[in-house]
């Protein structure tokens, strides 16, 4: 491991979360005009994290602050593996575990809506993983190599007239990453209060303030592995990113949140069987 | 020295077996068992040491050792034959007679095969299979001690059986570890036998309707593997007159040949291993006592299966035998993981699990690259001592409650902390980057790039594993922790259960350099590419892991806050004041969604797929 | 500099659990109009969250009861520290006009400590919103005062 690839780890590693609270700044004012409203300023979510981080209040389990941290240190080390140009594969991998410590710290709660959110948030990674899974897989294969940086390294034309049909699949992984009707199932975004705030009810004060940064992470990465679609040059990845975070914004305001039956079985078969297509097709040609 | 090793692998634990048999008291009987296991240990840790090597110690190698083979081949089904028909079992009998139908014709109208020069040869994957062994199976032995005792007390049977019951486990640790060194084909399948009576027999072990009826499944099952093996050993020694297996797994021997008798191989391996659509008789085989599940039926005799893929593994890499059985193996890591997703029942979620992984390791030796078999056999090693782990866990933490229920088994971690901690761990251990399983699903993964539809079975099956053992940890973590006295242990449940959860965890550390030996061109301390990317993730696991305990230790002497219940105040744990000012039960379960995972409709489904992917690795042999 | 940071995200990130106690809903209303485009107390990054475990400001409506004051009192305690407490409309500043039925304990302020009262029946939006500035003017003072 080399210099550069140390210099790149701690760039993913600083920016990687920093980018993804300017995403979810992006989300709330976007969100905002949509609804023709004017929107908090674009660092509010810096703010809310500022708010969170000295809130005094006791935990709802003794387990809750270690799954936090562990989650934590998963997703910024699945932003860290991508910047220096790691397995993607593997830093999918890192993410889902991420995501399984943050179901397992509602698990230990004691709030029934944290358990309900707990049992939707498996059923949620059941129906995002796999088409994700594939989607990775897809791109790999186009590209020649699990690594990100050949996958980055497009040549030419961009990977998304070689792939177009794991964009469904795609799209929906972000709308679950980023919590967004349709899929707003296991933790039922502010507002909403179906299920009062699901999987994360009982973390409450610097836990949930870590969480949210932890969710940064992971939104970075998730539209980061979506821009790799067009990935010719800097910019033009950061507008594929941009354009499948406003396609879920529009998505969210247009639609009501479906049940996770059916998530699970018309949704996720229906993406899983396109993107395995697409993986067939590459192999056929 | 060497032979010494092979004597006391082999030959010390039969011994000690029958030893056992003489044996009334628990002092004694815990004596032999420690002692075996240390002499086990040390012997696989001396041949560790020297391998690869090969061998040729007497007791294996001698006209003797062989015709005891051949007479195994007709002795063996002989018996199976007897206790069929002492039970009226129709397929026991079929399956016992086409056994010595087979035997008969081996022996009598086939001309013998050449002699096997060497008798032992041990390389990284016999070595991997001795250590599981001798390590995993006698620290499950040793915690079988406290185990069958209270297990007895349970049953409350007249006279103790446990003379009978370490008899045949002592016995079978001796069988596993000379089918693992041999290289002779003809012992291989004597050994082999070996092991479907000590099932059998376990499995029956407390003779209650059910577990009859589980027993005799498992041994029409394994003897319909048994025909299989038998027929493709029949046709190897008439195409190629051979029963030496380092010669047979030369490619350019089998160049332009069919790969029929492989291919029967591989199906007796898919019976042995529980594969769809095989997986019934592992299933039934949950009645028996805990140890016989963590050592038969997930750590050592299921390992045989996939043991005997990884070894045929060169031969089928590149072959239409070879792409079939990774389709055949990664539909069942898919199924079987789904199936368990349905269960609420601990051990048969145990039981799917084991079924699955299997599968993953026999789509690995149908990739047949060095790479893909080194994946296979790490995977073979990390997930016989998590599981392992996982079932001693589950099996303690059922005599603690009399339930094998997750239900049941809800908020473990206030009763038998120890216990359900490790268990927690081993569960995560299964999905957990950077640890073995996780790192060798991945390289999997990625070694399948060959068969697309390989690849996304895979990657559904692992989806379904995740959210199977998050739920369980989460349940066993979860529900009202009421602050009781833990249950009493003892130190021969918790030092095997411990150990085991160190071994998994280290081993889990470990698999990148076990990965790394296992490769034909390995330099010290090298790691293949791509997986230079895990001593990193250790070193942030391990950071993580102490950040976690320092705040679990600054949370754990915190007050814990009220729980939400809206508004409503709680006057006790799992209840709440609500309507006319009652006390109402908090009651909470697990959504199984068995819509869509439900045990009969899937295994209707999963079952005809799995015969027809099958079939064609049969068929597309034949022609 | 980061300590500034943190002392200005407190004030900058009102978060709302909204609790109807006995109200006729009408300040209820009133309330969530401030949620609305016209009114958009999301530029205050004001959200109305359903758990008092992420709350900072509770904004109580209506007369307290005997039956309501044991959940208002859970949500006020469940909440972590610091908060401020808002009480809406006649009924929650003093009982209003019911003040004197049987089962009416009065206003928010018996069961917990209210620290901005909003007249009105029903109290305008623009109140409301007002009475969440205040209250965290009187935050910032607070926070001010403890360092």
């Amino acid at each position: 491991m080399n210099l550069n690839t140390l210099y790149l780890a701690v760039a993913g590693l600083v920016l990687g979360p920093l980018l993804g609270g300017l995403a979810a700044g992006v989300d709330r004012v976007v969100t905002a005009r949509l609804q023709s409203r004017l929107g908090p300023p674009l660092l509010q979510p810096f703010y809310d994290v500022g708010k969170l981080w000295s809130k005094v209040i006791a935990p709802a389990s003794h387990w809750q602050g270690m799954f936090v941290r562990w989650a934590l240190v998963a997703s910024l080390a699945s932003d860290v593996i991508l910047a220096a140009g790691g397995d993607i594969l593997m830093c999918f991998f890192v993410q889902a575990a991420s995501a399984s410590f943050v179901a397992l710290g509602a698990f230990c709660g004691n709030s029934p809506y944290g358990k309900l959110g707990a049992q939707r948030e498996l059923f949620q990674l059941l129906a995002y993983e796999p088409v994700f899974m594939v989607a990775i897989l897809c791109l790999a294969k186009a590209a020649g190599g699990f690594d990100a940086f050949s996958i980055m390294a497009a040549q030419g034309q961009p990977l998304l007239f070689k792939l177009p049909l794991i964009v469904p699949g795609l799209l929906f992984a972000v709308l679950v990453k980023l919590r967004k009707s349709p899929f707003d199932i296991a933790a039922s975004h502010h507002m909403h209060q179906e299920v009062v705030r699901g999987v994360y009810t009982d973390y409450a004060g610097r836990d949930f303030a870590l969480l949210e940064v932890a969710h940064w992470a992971d939104v970075t990465v998730v539209l980061w592995i979506c821009s790799f679609l067009w990935a010719t040059g800097p910019l033009q990845m950061l507008i594929t990113g941009l354009a499948f975070l406003f396609a879920a914004l529009l998505i969210d305001n247009i639609s009501a949140r479906l049940t996770w039956r059916t998530m699970l079985k018309t949704v996720a078969p229906l993406t899983l069987i396109l993107a395995t297509a697409n993986l067939v097709w590459l192999y056929l040609e | 020295m060497i032979d010494a090793y092979i004597g006391l692998l082999v030959l010390w634990p039969v011994a000690a077996g029958l030893a056992s048999l003489g044996l009334r008291g628990q002092a004694a009987r815990s004596a032999l068992v420690l002692g075996t296991a240390a002499v086990l240990a040390a012997a696989a840790v001396g041949l560790a040491t020297q391998a690869p090597f090969t061998a040729s110690p007497a007791f294996l190698a001698s006209a003797t050792a062989l015709h005891v083979a051949q007479g195994a081949s007709f002795l063996f089904p002989a018996y199976f034959l007897f206790v069929g028909l002492k039970e009226k079992h129709a397929l026991v009998i079929g399956f016992a007679l086409l056994q010595l139908g087979l035997a008969a014709f081996g022996e009598f109208g086939l001309p013998a095969p050449a002699v096997v020069k060497t008798a032992v040869v041990c390389d990284g994957l016999s070595l991997a299979l001795v250590l599981v062994v001798s390590l995993v199976g006698t620290l499950i032995s040793v915690f079988a001690l406290p185990y069958m005792r209270h297990h007895e007390e349970h049953q409350g049977f007249k006279t103790s059986r446990q003379p009978q019951f370490f008899m045949i486990l002592l016995a079978f640790l001796g069988f596993m570890n000379g089918l693992a060194l041999t290289n002779d084909l003809h012992v291989f399948s004597a050994f082999y036998e070996a092991t479907t009576l000590c099932s059998f027999l376990l499995i029956g072990h407390d003779r209650t309707d059910e577990a009859k009826k589980s027993g005799l499944r498992a041994l029409w099952m394994n003897s319909m593997g048994g025909v299989f093996l038998h027929a493709g050993i029949l046709l190897i020694q008439k195409q190629h007159g051979l029963a030496d297996i380092q010669a047979l797994v030369d490619p350019a021997l089998w160049a332009g040949l069919s790969l029929l008798p492989l291919a029967l191989l591989g199906l007796a391996a898919c019976v042995k291993a529980a594969q769809l659509p095989f997986q019934a008789w592992l299933l039934g085989a949950m009645v028996a006592p805990t140890p016989v599940s963590a050592l038969l039926h997930s750590s050592t005799m299921v390992k045989v299966g996939v043991f005997l893929c990884l070894r045929l593994a060169p031969v089928l890499e590149g072959t239409t035998t070879g792409r079939l059985l990774t389709l055949a193996g990664a539909f069942t890591f898919l199924g079987a993981s789904a199936l368990a997703l349905g269960q609420s029942n601990a051990k048969k979620i145990l039981a799917y699990s084991t079924a699955a992984n299997l599968g993953l390791i026999i789509a690995c030796a149908g990739i047949g690259t060095p790479v893909a078999i080194a994946a296979g056999v790490v995977l073979m090693v990390v997930h016989a001592a998590t599981k392992g782990l996982l079932f001693l866990c589950v099996g303690d933490m059922e005599q603690a409650i009399g339930s094998r229920d997750l239900e049941d088994l809800r908020g473990m971690i206030a009763k038998t902390p120890v216990t359900a901690l490790a268990a927690a761990a081993g569960s995560m251990a299964m999905i957990l980057p950077p640890l073995g399983m996780l790192a060798g699903k991945w390289a999997t993964l990625e070694a399948a790039n060959a068969s697309p539809m390989s690849m996304v079975m895979m990657a559904v099956g692992s989806a379904l594993a995740v959210v199977c053992w998050v739920r369980f940890t989460g349940t066993l973590m979860s529900g009202v922790a009421v602050a009781a006295t833990p249950a009493p242990t003892s130190s021969l449940s918790t030092g095997p259960i411990l150990t085991l959860l160190a071994g998994t965890v280290g081993l889990g550390m470990a698999a990148p350099w076990l990965n790394a030996m296992l490769l034909p061109a390995w330099q010290a301390f090298m790691l293949p590419d791509g997986w230079a990317l895990l001593p990193p993730l250790f070193l942030t696991a391990m950071l993580a892991w102490i950040l976690g305990m320092k705040v679990l230790g600054r949370q754990s002497a915190a007050k814990l806050a009220t729980p939400y219940l809206g508004g409503l105040p709680s006057a006790a744990p799992g209840s709440f004041v609500g309507a006319l000012g009652r006390n109402w039960t908090l009651s909470e379960g697990n959504e199984y969604a068995t819509e869509l995972f439900g045990e009969a409709k899937l295994t209707r489904i999963a079952g005809v797929l799995a015969s027809v992917l099958l079939l064609a690795l049969v068929g597309g042999a034949l022609l | 500099m980061f300590g500034s940071f943190l002392k200005t995200s407190q004030v900058k990130s009102p978060w709302l659990l909204h609790f109807d106690c006995g109200s006729c809903n009408g300040c209820d209303i009133e309330t969530l109009a401030c949620l609305t485009p016209v009114y958009d107390v999301e530029r205050f990054g004001i959200i109305n969250v359903g758990n008092p475990r992420h709350a900072d400001v509770l904004v109580v409506t209506g007369t307290v009861n005997p039956r309501n004051a044991v959940v208002l009192k859970n949500l006020y305690d469940q909440m972590p520290t610091p908060k401020l407490v808002i009480a809406v409309g006649a009924c929650g500043c003093s009982g209003g006009v019911f003040r004197e039925a049987p089962n009416v304990l009065g206003g928010i302020d018996k069961v917990i400590p209210v620290d901005v009262y909003v007249p009105g029946c029903p109290a305008k939006p623009e109140a409301i919103m007002d009475a969440v500035v205040t209250g965290l003017a009187k935050l910032k003072g607070i926070l001010e005062a403890s360092k």
